[in-house]
This record gives structure tokens, C-alpha cells and sequence, in this order.
């Protein structure tokens, strides 16, 4: 489904040209689980953000199923977001002046799905993670696990066939980071293409298959579950 | 989606409390002055614009070549009205409009005075004031009728029906009421109270045929879609044509053109009123654009608490046009709310504003363009002041903001620091303007009168009070009340009477500048306390042929170009001679050159009398005694005076209202400024308040700390002192050569006002700053 070939990430500074990312070849399937660890400053989060559209890749080529993504109009790629990609961020990204509801029904308002149906749509969402009763209330009200479990509710709102989280337990503690990767892990079960980037070995367990990446260029690339067992 | 846009900007408005109150204070403060101003705009471009024929009416103007420069006025022989009308089917109609002075109307044992005219019985067919009573087609058909304001009637006859009254004017005629006036509109520059008919000046001889005697308003309704520049081509010559030897040319300017329009240089249209209504039209602009500067800087320094959900929102599929519409949405609802708070205010503050401006404004409500007007307001101070934060917001890319790389980009945005620049540019150059206008003013009051004003009052002078004046004066001086007393042709402020036509020994005939008239009775040196350079003062019961003497001032004599004056014969109809020389004293502007003068004997005219009180008195209780001694001479006249120096000093009234009006909206300027310079530094503290943290920890001083956050700003303020500088200095020599007697402009006004903006700025900044400066630096760290 995700196919990049060759694929570079350089920033030039005055004297010369500094790879970030550097020869990266990767296919990862529909309804895949992967974890990208490594390092910090590997370049993990600048192959997520290549990935998800954020940033382009200076040399290589993207392909998703049959689309080459290797570069897009912003329009283009905001249709792109729309109707494919979710985000969890580290740091959550709420819209501070928005409630828990608001903010989970962002993504449905540029889609023009129809009020009624997003008013079943977002109940549906608080219900399945639990937040009901906290719909009303601001962010900087919510506790941090909350808060990220309204980032994911939001990420999967518009029902996107890839998921790309990076760092989604960066700021958790252990039991809210365990609530988080059994969420996706059960939505990953529904289908849906996970990639994320965690340090945390107990995060990565979740997933099938991890990619590990150090000073730009992928260096093992192994299935976790196969990996254990040997 | 509408309804989300409106909830986050609503919300966003609600949490950032400072912020808001900053933007909106901005925006009203900057608004009411902009109203302001805009309610005076409407009206003086409404003057005389409700006359219902009034595209049709024109008025006569006289031009001339004097002193080899073409000079244009509005005072018109009597029969060149009827000759036009008569000669040239294009025009319709006419009224001629001739100032009768200050009459008394008196009713019973009620009398006071109402300003008088003489028209022709056409004036209220042209001329849109409407009767409350009478008919316009014959109100002023008979001689003996009056048509009076209904202010007039009311303190006449109280609540009695006006209509068919007798009235007695100036004690000696009875005229019938015919007609009472609506009370004039304050939209006019007309300013009668009663209109008498011209068939009454003709009765008491008043109406002479003369071509010379330039003495009345010439008003001339032409047909409809007339071509006036063709007209105005035949009408040239008529003067000349009439009048033996007369170079003066004659030509029709609009009514509608006459208010705001009315200076002529050269023999050309050169503005008028209507340059101070664009000064002021772009003042008010400024304010506006000052205000909606600070919305943009205020916006845009938030920039990185909004740009994360700029990011969200694109990563949720929102388009940028959306992004757009919803700040724009923002600044709309920013800006409407502003308008609604400062319409109230406005409303609250007219009655003020009107004494200070001493005009009467309201606020149209009940007309459509009013609230047309107050939209297209909205509309395009929303628009200025919300697109380019709008754009700018909307800009952001979303990787850049959501991975975190946004500071960087953030701090080094330069427009707004050209914004800062310009609106503190505009705010210099209002404060040293007006510290430049101030000292103008001052300039001027403080210019030597060359006459003692001091005790000095004045009065009207008619047949009835000349008659009786010997015997007033004589019992005045008797009892000590005055130290002198004198009939003039005119109050010591101002010349009524001038003439090129003056001859004397050696005149080069091609000299045709403009020589001034003044005139008492007795003794005009000792009565106003002239300075006397050559030569006696003039006093006829000494000297027998006095009756004939004239004095000079310097400026005359200068023209005049005598080697000795003393002596010299004048002829001014009658021959004068001359008996002394007094320095200038200022008679007329204060801000112009003096008049030349000459000072003529008890052979003229009067129309004033001048009174010295006796200083040795209480000044209240001397004037009382006066009164009632004038009583008892004139039961039948009111005593209305007038002291010389207040009467002078209103002729400043004009330009202290100006100074006034420059001062406010100059302080608006400078409080928008400073609101927006407040919170641009409390954001700057806040951004940086990891740095100040860091650097206390380090062992920087408070006021270490206060230098380094307002040392960016001062900056700003300077280069606009830099900028401001010069412009000022360019416009403000501009408006002093429109005065003859000028100051000039000091490089202390610009010390001052340059003195004035960094402390000002400074004040602002370091109020907000030291409150993050002295902040326990252990905090501002573990925010981050
Ligand atoms: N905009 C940028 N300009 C310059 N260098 C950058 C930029 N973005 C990333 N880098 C550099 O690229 C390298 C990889 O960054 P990246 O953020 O992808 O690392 P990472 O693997 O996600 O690290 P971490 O685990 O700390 O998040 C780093 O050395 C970083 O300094
Ligand atoms: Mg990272």
C-alpha cells in the first residue's frame, strides 16, 4: 500500500548538504502495524511527517497504491489528509478554545458530514473511549491520557486508512500509555494501517513489525512477534 | 460551519481577555474620533445643499485686478441683479441679500435685536426656507412687512400668534409681521432672523442705483441645464458696461460650490473650507489606520498560539479560503461590536463635542445612508484591519507549526515592525503639529496691539443714540464713569471701509492698493492710547479746521511715500489734511500684515462709539452705572457691549478651535498607539520570559532586563522620530505661509514632542515589561 523508493531528506546548510534521511526503501501492507524506533535525531519523525504528508522527501518516490504522492499541491494534499491520514501528536494539539466535543467534530465539519450525522458519529466515538461524560469540558481541564485520547478519537474520526502517531505516549505515564496502544491495537484489529514512533519497548510490543532506524537509513527491519520467539 | 467559526472567535475573544480589550479599546477610541469627524464632514458638505432649486442657484461675484493680483469678492452694486435678469433669458429669477444690521424689534415694552435683511420678494421662492406662516410668493410684496424666525416671534409675542402683529423697528418704523420662518436649519450658512423687502430699503432711500458702490449679495436662480461657462462669457461685462471707466468683471459662481469652495487666488478657485474638511477627513483615516494597525500587530504577535490550530484544522481538510473567511469572521465581529460601542459613545459624547466645535451635529439615524455609511464602516475597517492577519495566519504550513520548528519563524517578522514605525510616525507628526499650531496662536496673541484695550468697550451707534450722544457723553464724563468717549466708524478690531481710489501728492496713478478708513470724533490718539510718531492728535475743539484732519499710521504713510507727512492734503472725496503719524497698531487679523491706515475726522460716518471706562472704578459696578445712565438717555434701546479685548480675542477663536480639535484627536493617535505598543510588549515579555529567566539566573539586574526588552521598541520609536521629523517640518511651513505674521519653527518642537513619544512609549513598555522582569525566574523555567 506505502511504497517509498530512494528515498533522500537533505537540509542544506551553508557549506554543504546533510542527509537526514538517506536511501530509504519500505513497503508496508493495508491493515499493517509498525513501529518505528531508533535513536534520537535518526529521523524517525522526518520520515512520519514524509509519510504523512507533512514534509517532502528531497530525492525518491512515494507511492500510495497505485497514487504517486511524491509531489503534491497543498490542495491536493489537504484532500490527501482528508481521506486518508489520521495524526496523534506527542503533544496532543488540541485547539485550546474548543471542548472535547468540538474538537473531536473538527475534522467532520471540512468534510460537510451532515449535523445530524455528526452529532451520532462524535456520541459514538466519546461512548467507545469512555469520555461522555467529560464532552463538555476544555482540554487544559482533561488529564494528559486524556487529552491524547481525545487527539486519537479526533486522528480517527474521519474513519482514516492510515494512523500515523508519533511519540503518542511521549508525555504518559505507564497505565495511560497501556489504555492508548490497547486502543490501537483494537483499531488496527478493525483494519486500520498503524505506523508509530515510540522509544518505549513495552509500546513497540504491540505492534507486528518493527523498523529501526539510526543516522538516516533503515537498519533492521524485523517482525517482532517472529523476533521474540527466536 | 458559520456557527463554529463564530463559537471559536467568540471563545477565543472570551480567554484572551487583555488581548481583546487591547483590540476593541483601539478600535473604539480610533472609531469615535473618526465619527466625530465624520459627523462634521456631513455637515459642512451639506451646507446650503437642501435648497431645493439649489443646482439652479448661483451667486454674483465682482473680479478685479488690485495691487496686480486678480481679486474675486461677493459684494455686488445694487442694480446689477435686475440689469442680468433683465438682459439674459437664462436667468429666472433673483434676490439680492443686504445686510441691515443688528435691528431693534421692539412689542410693547418687549424689544431686543434680530439680525436684519433686505431681500428682494423672490428670496423665499429660491431659497428653500420654509414658512411656519404666510405665503412665499407674497410675504414680501408690501414695504411695511417683516418676516420673522420663529425664535423671533416666540420672544416677541410669546405664545400669541405672530402673524399680521405690528412690530416697531430701530423705535422709528412699524412693519407688519407677514410671515414666520421655520428656524433656520443649522445646515445654512444664511444667518437672518428677519427678512425686510426690498421695497422698504427703496421707501427709506436706502436702495441707491450706483455701479460703484459694491454693497449687496447677488443671488440668481438660472433656468435648468443652463451652460454656465457660456453664460458667465456674456455676463462678463456688464459692470464695465455700466459704469464709466470700471475694470471690474463680473461672473456666476454655484451656490452649492459657495460654502465649501470660497477662496479665490489669483482669479482662480483655490479651496476654502473645504482643504480643512480633507485635513480632517485624513486625519480621521489615520486614526482608523492606527487602530487597525494594532489589530494586525496585536494578531499577528499571537500568531504562535494560533498557529497550531491553523495546522490542526488543515490536517482535518480545511482548505485556506476557509481558514480565511473564519479570521476574517473574527475580525468582523471584532470590529461590529466596536462600531456599537463607539455609536454610543459618540452619542454620548455629541454635546460636548458640539460646544467645543460650537456647531450643533447629530447623528442621523433616521436616514438610510446612515446606516449604509455605518456598514461600509464595518465592512472596510474589518477589512483592514482582519485580511492581513487573515492571510498571514492562514499562511502557515502545517508541518512547520506541529513539529515544533514555528518559533524561529515567528520572531523576526519585520511588518510589524514597520507598523509600529508608521503609527508612531503619524502620532509625532500630530503632536508636533499641534505644539506648532499652539505657538502659532501664542505667536500671534502676543504680538504687540499698539493700543491700549484695557477698559475699552465699544457699543452700536444709530440716529437715535447719535442724536442724543453729546448730551450721554457729557453727563459720563461728569460723573466719572469714562475717561473719554468717541463715535468711530467701526469697532478699533476691524476696518469696515476701504478704498484704492484715495489720492495725495505724487501718487503713481497704477497704484491701486487698498488703503483702510477708521474715524472718530474726538481725540483718537488719547482714546485708545495710539503711540504718536509725528504730528498731534486730531481735536476739533481746539483747533477749528481740524474737522477736516486725518492721522496716518506707519504703513499708510510708508505707501503714501512722504517725506514729511504733517501736512500732506488726502483726498478721499473730501480733501484731509494731515496732522500726525501713529505707529501700526493691529486693526483686523492678528495674523495678518497691519492695514494700511488713515484715522479721519469728525467729517465721517459713524456707526460705533468706543467708551474708556475710568480705571479707578470696580469695572462691574461702573459698567452697571453706565447702563443705567444709558437707560435714561435711550429707554428704548438695548445696552449691549461689547469689551475690545474679548472682541479680539475671538478672532483667535477660530484657530484655537482647530488647536483644539488637533490636540484631541492627536491624544487619540498616541493612546491608540500606546494601547497597541502595551500589548505588543506584554507579548514580547511572554515570549521571552524563558530568556529573562535564564539571564536573572545568571545574575542579570531588573533593570538590565528592562533595557534589553525596551531597547527593540525604542528603536522603532526612533527611526518614526526620524521619519516624522522632516514630514512635519515640510507640512506645518506649508500652513504657516497661509499666515502673513508667522512663527517660526524651532527645533525644540521637535525635541519636545520627540521627548514626549519615547516617554510615553517607554512608560507603556516598561510597565507591562517590569512585571516580567521581576518574575521569580524558577517559574517562568518549569513552564517550559
Ligand atoms: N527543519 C530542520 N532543520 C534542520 N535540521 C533538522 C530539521 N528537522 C530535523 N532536523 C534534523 O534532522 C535530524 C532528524 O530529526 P528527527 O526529528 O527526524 O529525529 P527523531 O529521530 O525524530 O529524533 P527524536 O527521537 O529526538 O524525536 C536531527 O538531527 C535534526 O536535527
Ligand atoms: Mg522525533
Amino acid at each position: 500500500m506505502i511504497k517509498l523508493t530512494d528515498i533522500d531528506k537533505t537540509i542544506s546548510s551553508k557549506f554543504q548538504k546533510e542527509f537526514i534521511l538517506k536511501g530509504i526503501n519500505l513497503e508496508i501492507e493495508e491493515g499493517e502495524f509498525v513501529t518505528i524506533m531508533g535513536p534520537s535525531g535518526a529521523g524517525k519523525s522526518t520520515l512520519l511527517n514524509i509519510i504523512g504528508l507533512l514534509d517532502d522527501a528531497s530525492a525518491g518516490q512515494y507511492l500510495l497504491g497505485e497514487e504517486d504522492l511524491t509531489s503534491l499541491s497543498d490542495k491536493r494534499k489537504a484532500k490527501m489528509h482528508k481521506e486518508h491520514f489520521g495524526f496523534v501528536f506527542q503533544a496532543y494539539h488540541l485547539i485550546d478554545e474548543l471542548t472535547v466535543y468540538e474538537n473531536i467534530e473538527t475534522p467532520l465539519l471540512y468534510r460537510n458530514v451532515k449535523s445530524s450525522e455528526r452529532k451520532s458519529l462524535v456520541a459514538e466515538i466519546l461512548d467507545r473511549f469512555g469520555m461522555v461524560a467529560k464532552k463538555d469540558l476544555f482540554p487544559a481541564q482533561l488529564s494528559g491520557g486524556q487529552q491524547q485520547l481525545v487527539g486519537v478519537a479526533r486522528a480517527i474520526i474521519g474513519k482514516p486508512s492510515i494512523l500515523l502517531a508519533d511519540e503518542p505516549t511521549g508525555n504518559l505515564h505507564s497505565a495511560q500509555s497501556k489504555e492508548i496502544m490497547e486502543l490501537f491495537q483494537k483499531l488496527n484489529d478493525e483494519g486500520t494501517t498503524i505506523i508509530q514512533v515510540t522509544h518505549s519497548e513495552d509500546n513497540a510490543k504491540y505492534s507486528k513489525r518493527i523498523i529501526e532506524l539510526e543516522d538516516g537509513a533503515i537498519v533492521k527491519d524485523y517482525n517482532s512477534q517472529e523476533a521474540q520467539h527466536a | 460551519m458559520f456557527k463554529n467559526y463564530l463559537k471559536i472567535a467568540l471563545r477565543n475573544l472570551t480567554r484572551n481577555k487583555t488581548f481583546t480589550f487591547l483590540n476593541i479599546t483601539g478600535l473604539i477610541v480610533g472609531m469615535v474620533g473618526a465619527m466625530l469627524i465624520g459627523l462634521w464632514v456631513i455637515r459642512e458638505v451639506s451646507v446650503d445643499r437642501f435648497h431645493e432649486k439649489g443646482e439652479q442657484i448661483y451667486q454674483a461675484w465682482n473680479r478685479d485686478k488690485v495691487d496686480g493680483e486678480i481679486w474675486c469678492w461677493t459684494s455686488t452694486p445694487k442694480p446689477l441683479a435686475p440689469v442680468l435678469a433683465d438682459d439674459f433669458p437664462e436667468i429666472v429669477n433673483y434676490s439680492r441679500y443686504s445686510d441691515a444690521g443688528n435691528l431693534i424689534f421692539k412689542k410693547d415694552n418687549n424689544f431686543l435685536k434680530g439680525n436684519s435683511f433686505f431681500v428682494d420678494s423672490t428670496f423665499l421662492q429660491i431659497f428653500s426656507f420654509p414658512l411656519i406662516e404666510g405665503d412665499i410668493n407674497t410675504v414680501l410684496n408690501e414695504p411695511m412687512s417683516v418676516v420673522i424666525t420663529e425664535e423671533l416671534a416666540q420672544k416677541l409675542f410669546g405664545n400669541d400668534d405672530a402673524l399680521n402683529q405690528i412690530v416697531k423697528v430701530e423705535n422709528s418704523i412699524e412693519l407688519k409681521v407677514t410671515g414666520v420662518l421655520k428656524g433656520l436649519p443649522t445646515v445654512t450658512d444664511f444667518e437672518f432672523e428677519a427678512l425686510l423687502p426690498w421695497s422698504l430699503m427703496v421707501q427709506l432711500g436706502y436702495a441707491d442705483n450706483s455701479w460703484s458702490n459694491n454693497s449687496v449679495a447677488t443671488f440668481l436662480e438660472l433656468e435648468k441645464d443652463v451652460d454656465v461657462t457660456a453664460l458667465n462669457d456674456k455676463v462678463k461685462n456688464v459692470t464695465k458696461n455700466h459704469s464709466q471707466g470700471s475694470t471690474t468683471e463680473v461672473f456666476l459662481y454655484p451656490l452649492e460650490e459657495s460654502y465649501l469652495r470660497d477662496n479665490f487666488v489669483n482669479g482662480k478657485p483655490a479651496g476654502g473650507k473645504i482643504d480643512l474638511v480633507y485635513l480632517f477627513l485624513m486625519i480621521a483615516i489615520l486614526i482608523i489606520v492606527i487602530a487597525c494597525i494594532n489589530f494586525v500587530n496585536l494578531t499577528t504577535a499571537r500568531s504562535e498560539r494560533r498557529a497550531k490550530e491553523v495546522g490542526i484544522r488543515k490536517l482535518s481538510g480545511a482548505f485556506r479560503g476557509m481558514l480565511i473567511s473564519q479570521f476574517l469572521i473574527e475580525a468582523f465581529l471584532l470590529t461590529a461590536f466596536s462600531t456599537i460601542i463607539a455609536l454610543i459613545l459618540v452619542q454620548l459624547l455629541l454635546p460636548s463635542f458640539n460646544t467645543l466645535i460650537d456647531l450643533e451635529l447629530s447623528i442621523p439615524y433616521s436616514q438610510p445612508y446612515f446606516w449604509l455609511g455605518v456598514l461600509v464602516f464595518v465592512v472596510l475597517t474589518g477589512l483592514l484591519a482582519g485580511s492581513y492577519p487573515a492571510f498571514f495566519l492562514s499562511s502557515f504550513k502545517t508541518s512547520q507549526v506541529l513539529k515544533g520548528s514555528f518559533k524561529k519563524i515567528g520572531s523576526h517578522f519585520s511588518p510589524r515592525k514597520i507598523l509600529v514605525v508608521s503609527q508612531f510616525t503619524f502620532a509625532i507628526i500630530l503632536i508636533a503639529s499641534t505644539i506648532i499650531i499652539r505657538q502659532q496662536i501664542k505667536h500671534a496673541q502676543n504680538r504687540t496691539k499698539g493700543y491700549d484695550q484695557s477698559q475699552l468697550i465699544y457699543h452700536n451707534l444709530n440716529d437715535q443714540i447719535e442724536q442724543g450722544f453729546v448730551s450721554f457723553r457729557e453727563e459720563a464724563l461728569q460723573l466719572k464713569l469714562v475717561q473719554g468717549m468717541s463715535k468711530s466708524m467701526s469697532p478699533i478690531t476691524y476696518s469696515t471701509t476701504n478704498s484704492w481710489g484715495m489720492d495725495w501728492e505724487g501718487k503713481d496713478q497704477d497704484n491701486k492698493q487698498l488703503i483702510h478708513r477708521f474715524g472718530t470724533d474726538i481725540k483718537p490718539v488719547e482714546l485708545f492710547g495710539l503711540t504718536l510718531v509725528a504730528g498731534r492728535d486730531i481735536d476739533v475743539t481746539k483747533y477749528a479746521t481740524d474737522s477736516t484732519a486725518v492721522i496716518l499710521n506707519e504703513s499708510a504713510a510708508e505707501i503714501m511715500g512722504f517725506d514729511d507727512p504733517i501736512g500732506q492734503t488726502i483726498s478721499d472725496g473730501p480733501k484731509y489734511h494731515v496732522v500726525g503719524v501713529v505707529e501700526d497698531f493691529i486693526m483686523g487679523s492678528p495674523f495678518e500684515k497691519v492695514i494700511p491706515l488713515v484715522i479721519e475726522s469728525s467729517a465721517s460716518w459713524f456707526e460705533t462709539f468706543h467708551m474708556k471706562l475710568n480705571p479707578e472704578l470696580n469695572t462691574k459696578e461702573n459698567i452697571a452705572a453706565i447702563e443705567q445712565l444709558f437707560e435714561k438717555h435711550f429707554p428704548d434701546i438695548p445696552f449691549e457691549y461689547e469689551f475690545v479685548d474679548e472682541a479680539f480675542a475671538n478672532q483667535y477663536k477660530e484657530q484655537e478651535r482647530f488647536v483644539t480639535l488637533t490636540t484631541l484627536f492627536s491624544s487619540l493617535a498616541v493612546i491608540i498607539s500606546c494601547l497597541g505598543l502595551f500589548g505588543l510588549s506584554a507579548f514580547a515579555a511572554e515570549q521571552r520570559s524563558k530568556e529573562i529567566g535564564v539571564r536573572k539566573v545568571l545574575g542579570a539586574s531588573v533593570a538590565r532586563i528592562l533595557i534589553l526588552l525596551s531597547s527593540d521598541f525604542l528603536k522603532l520609536i526612533l527611526i518614526a522620530i526620524a521619519i516624522a521629523t522632516p514630514l512635519t517640518w515640510y507640512l506645518m511651513s506649508e500652513w504657516l505661509q497661509s499666515f502673513e505674521y508667522r512663527t517660526t519653527i524651532s527645533a525644540g518642537v521637535f525635541i519636545v514632542a520627540s521627548i514626549l513619544a519615547l516617554g510615553i512609549a517607554l512608560l507603556t513598555v516598561i510597565g507591562q515589561t517590569y512585571r516580567t522582569a521581576n518574575l521569580n525566574p524558577v517559574k517562568s523555567l518549569k513552564d517550559e
